[in-house]
């Protein structure tokens, strides 16, 4: 059992999601309500990594890193050190890849809210800031949860991408997906077994909190 | 869910979150090697720490991959390629501290996992008659492209005349430890691996192997370097490499030593 | 659409928006409050410009006092009622908002309710929470969507008369939007007729109401006249009061008022009939002397005519042959016959 891979991919999901969350509320509310002509086109861009394959994510990824594009060598200039193989690179590349999954969920919420109750609040003369955080995030945290819920679950499994840009190094980019691939090359199919039941059990307990959720959702509609 | 149990949701995710990661400020250096040093390595690790008391991590994947993500800058301090020409060209971009050092020879094996119809003929003759008689469906290498066991074995199936007929049936391993695996999995009927990996009691407790002429493919000649950046630990770990204790566990492994004939 | 509206409202009164779906009522309310922004328009409020666009001045829904009930009331269902109405007093200091939430909650008959959420609540309830809430930042006007049209006919007869009495201690000019003339002739003081986006004609009740030209919009059957009259006296033995209209002595249900108080009351044409010469033994009492001032054209069976009782004005609708039965003329004096009416009773909740 590789407890420090666990960890490590327990760190990473957790800074993804605290990353998305004032993403997923800003963007997934300013999509509700805005009527620019573009929506479509916006919306559809952000769901790119949905359907992308992860591979096709990492290898722009890979170029964006490289010391030789522009970004990777700001990069290097500020922090030193390469973006691609690092825990930071993995944890630009997981925001990249769960923008869909933390700011759908979110901007259905906002989408239900409706606007008649904005323009209530705006009527008694509530600041956007203040009806973001008295009305409108009140109504709209299950949905939000929800989207953070995935993006946790998501990271936790993400491969490919992880592999392409992480590398395989242990204590910085082996996450446990990675450490099961690892270790059942390494024939050792104990070990594996274990991190694939432990994953396992984590993704169960995803699926009950978002079912959970999803009925506190449908409870407040009706 | 009721707001105390939120809270202590969101304070996990917190706590994770913030925590410290894993203690990188330690000099526990990254070793980059070939797959086929799976078992040998992970002992040469081990008896490492024991005689000097640090640690060192290991990773283990195909040469060309390691060579690239090096070339990217990746933070290994030690690669132990499988083809040395992957660590003369690192030497001539500058990124290693010299040319490094020829560690072994490598040999590789045909594997035939229990229950196949395929014997354990390192001529490939019985992988001959296997194919016309079409009982073979799957058959592993390491990918040629960049895994240097692949290469050799493109090689020598290509020597035995074999090549043609058994390319469309090839199952290609991302390294010669992917290959292993899906040699002995039972997925394939047979494959060719490293002689090391063969050796390993969990390779060899599921089939057989036989060596394959040297004479039929190129030699793995594996070199190993320290890269620029290697720290005290790693400069430890490379002179271990090259003693009588790290010798005798890689001799165990069916390598064939610089200086030594097998 | 386009919108071609223009009308003010003096503090205290009630101005009516009426017409049928889709005639611009609603964007109207929205470009009083700011939620909307016509092409050209001018829009200025208890002193205040709130929209100019020849000046280029158009302040924010937020900044405008505008106090707006909607026709599904917009209440926040994960506030409570008490709570709902303090979300309007967010201008006051936060120690005393609770207090005088629960002061504005008791100002619209809601009480024990403080705590209960919207979906707990009836609509009748919900309705008064939002005009509570409307009311707590002490707008400068008030706007009303239809605020009647979600509940039925008994809750709304209560909230139209709980209106009628709140409308007389508001400081501020009340629009009301409503399809529905008899609301009108309730609760407004003038009204606006739209059709298309356009004014047809704007005016007190019995202006507009007593057009004949309107009829198409206003409806035959169902506009009232309004007439006034105070009460003269009681009569607890059989249960009656009655009204001393210059035009004639009308007797309505006991009333809990005091006699010279005045009362509002609301005859709509199809139950006015007319005689000609004092009329014999009837059962409608309420008979008021008329002059006929107009006959109304066109075709079809039912005529309107406009009868002048006292210096107001009453519209009797009664069938063609009639009129020629009787030989009506203008000038003509006549007895109208008021088969039955609706008081506005102070100080009654239906």
């Amino acid at each position: 059992m590789d407890w420090q891979a666990l960890w490590l991919s327990l760190h990473l999901a957790s800074l993804t999601v605290l990353l998305l969350l004032p993403l997923a509320v800003l963007l997934g509310r300013w999509l509700a309500v805005t009527r620019i002509s573009g929506l479509s086109l916006i919306e559809a861009t952000l769901a790119l990594p949905l359907v992308l394959p992860p591979t096709v994510v990492g290898f722009y990824l890979l170029v964006a890193f490289s010391p030789r594009s522009w970004f990777g060598d700001l990069w290097r200039q500020v922090f030193g050190g390469t973006l691609a193989f690092s825990f930071e690179g993995l944890l630009i590349a997981s925001v990249l890849i769960n923008i869909p999954y933390a700011v759908q969920p979110a901007q259905r919420a906002f989408e239900a809210i409706g606007n008649e109750l904005r323009e209530a609040a705006a009527s008694c003369g509530m600041s956007w800031w203040r009806a973001l955080f008295r009305i409108e995030l009140p109504l709209a945290w299950p949905g939000i949860l929800t989207g953070m819920v995935l993006a946790f679950a998501h990271t936790l499994g993400e491969f490919g991408v992880v592999l392409m840009v992480g590398g395989n190094i242990p204590g910085e980019t082996r996450t446990i997906a990675i450490s099961i691939y690892d270790r059942v090359q390494a024939f050792d199919d104990a070990a594996a077994g274990r991190m694939a039941a432990v994953l396992l059990l984590i993704s169960l307990l995803v699926i009950a909190a978002t079912l959970l959720l999803s009925q506190r959702i449908g409870k407040r509609r009706g | 869910m009721t707001s105390r149990r939120m809270i202590l949701a969101v304070s996990l995710v917190l706590a994770a979150a913030f925590a410290p990661a894993a203690a990188l400020a330690d000099d526990v250096p990254t070793i980059a090697a070939a797959a086929d040093l799976q078992f040998a390595l992970t002992d040469m690790a081990a008896a490492f720490h024991a005689a000097d008391g640090r640690a060192v991590k290991l990773t283990f994947g195909s040469s060309g991959n390691f060579f690239r993500q090096i070339r990217e800058g990746a933070p290994f301090q030690i690669y132990l390629s499988a083809d040395e020409q992957f660590v003369i060209d690192l030497a001539a971009l500058g990124l290693t501290l010299d040319e490094g050092d020829l560690y072994a020879i490598g040999r590789i094996v045909l594997f035939v996992p229990d229950g196949s119809p395929l014997q354990p003929d390192g001529e490939l003759n019985g992988l001959k008659t296997a194919l016309a008689e079409g009982l073979v469906t799957k058959f592993a290498i390491a990918n040629p492209e960049h895994a240097p066991y692949g290469r050799r074995a493109e090689e020598a199936l290509r020597h035995a005349g074999l090549w043609a007929a058994i390319e469309g049936k090839l199952v290609l391993g991302e390294n010669v430890a992917q290959a292993a695996q899906f040699a002995t999995s039972g997925g394939a009927q047979g494959g060719i691996i490293a002689y090391s990996l063969a050796l390993s009691p969990a390779v060899s407790s599921s089939g057989s192997y036989a060596l394959i002429p040297d004479a039929w493919h190129q030699p793995l000649r594996q070199r190993m370097v320290l890269l620029k950046g290697a720290g005290d630990t790693a400069r430890a770990f490379y002179a271990f490499l090259a003693s009588q204790r790290a010798r005798k566990i890689m001799r165990g492994y069916g390598f064939v030593l610089p200086g030594e004939t097998s | 659409m386009s919108l071609a509206v223009a009308f003010s409202a003096a503090p205290g009164t009630v101005v009516a928006l009426v017409g049928p779906s889709g005639s611009g009522k609603t964007s109207t309310l929205r470009a009083i409050a700011g939620f909307m922004r016509p092409a050209a328009g001018y829009v200025s409020c208890g002193g205040e410009v709130w929209l100019d666009t020849t000046a280029g001045i158009d302040v924010g829904a937020r900044r405008r006092r505008a106090g707006f009930v909607v026709q599904a009331y917009a209440l926040f269902p994960h506030l409570s009622a008490v709570e709902n109405v303090m979300a309007g007093l967010i201008d006051r200091p936060a120690a005393a908002r609770r207090e005088e939430a629960h002061a504005l909650l008791a100002r619209v008959h809601l009480s024990g309710i403080d705590d209960r959420k919207p979906s707990e609540l009836s609509g009748g309830q919900q309705q008064r929470i939002a005009v509570a809430r409307a009311l707590a930042r002490q707008p400068r006007v008030l706007l009303l969507d239809e605020p009647f049209s979600a509940v039925d006919q008994p809750t709304r007869q209560r909230l139209q008369a709980e209106m009628v009495e709140l409308r007389g201690e508001l400081p501020m000019p009340v629009v009301l939007v409503t399809h529905n003339v008899d609301e009108v002739a309730r609760l407004a003081d003038s009204l606006v007729l739209l059709a298309d986006g356009k004014t047809v004609a704007s005016g007190t009740v019995n202006e507009v109401f007593g057009r004949f030209d309107l009829r198409p919009h206003t409806g035959h059957f169902e506009t009232s006249m309004v007439l006034h009259a105070p009460i003269g006296a009681h009569d607890p033995s059989t249960g009656t009061t009655f009204l001393d209209h210059p035009a004639g002595r009308l007797s309505v249900g006991l009333m809990a008022a005091a006699p010279g108080s005045m009362a509002r009351i609301r005859v709509r044409a199809r139950d006015v009939a007319l005689a000609v010469g004092e009329p014999g033994r009837l059962s409608i009492r309420n008979r008021l002397r008329a002059t006929v001032s107009e006959i109304a054209e066109g075709e079809g069976q039912a005529v309107d005519v406009r009868l002048d009782v006292g210096g107001e004005t009453l519209i009797a609708s009664i069938t063609r042959e009639a009129v020629r039965a009787l030989d009506l003329k203008v000038g003509q004096p006549v007895v109208a016959l008021i088969k039955s009416m609706a008081l506005d009773r102070p100080g009654d909740f239906g």
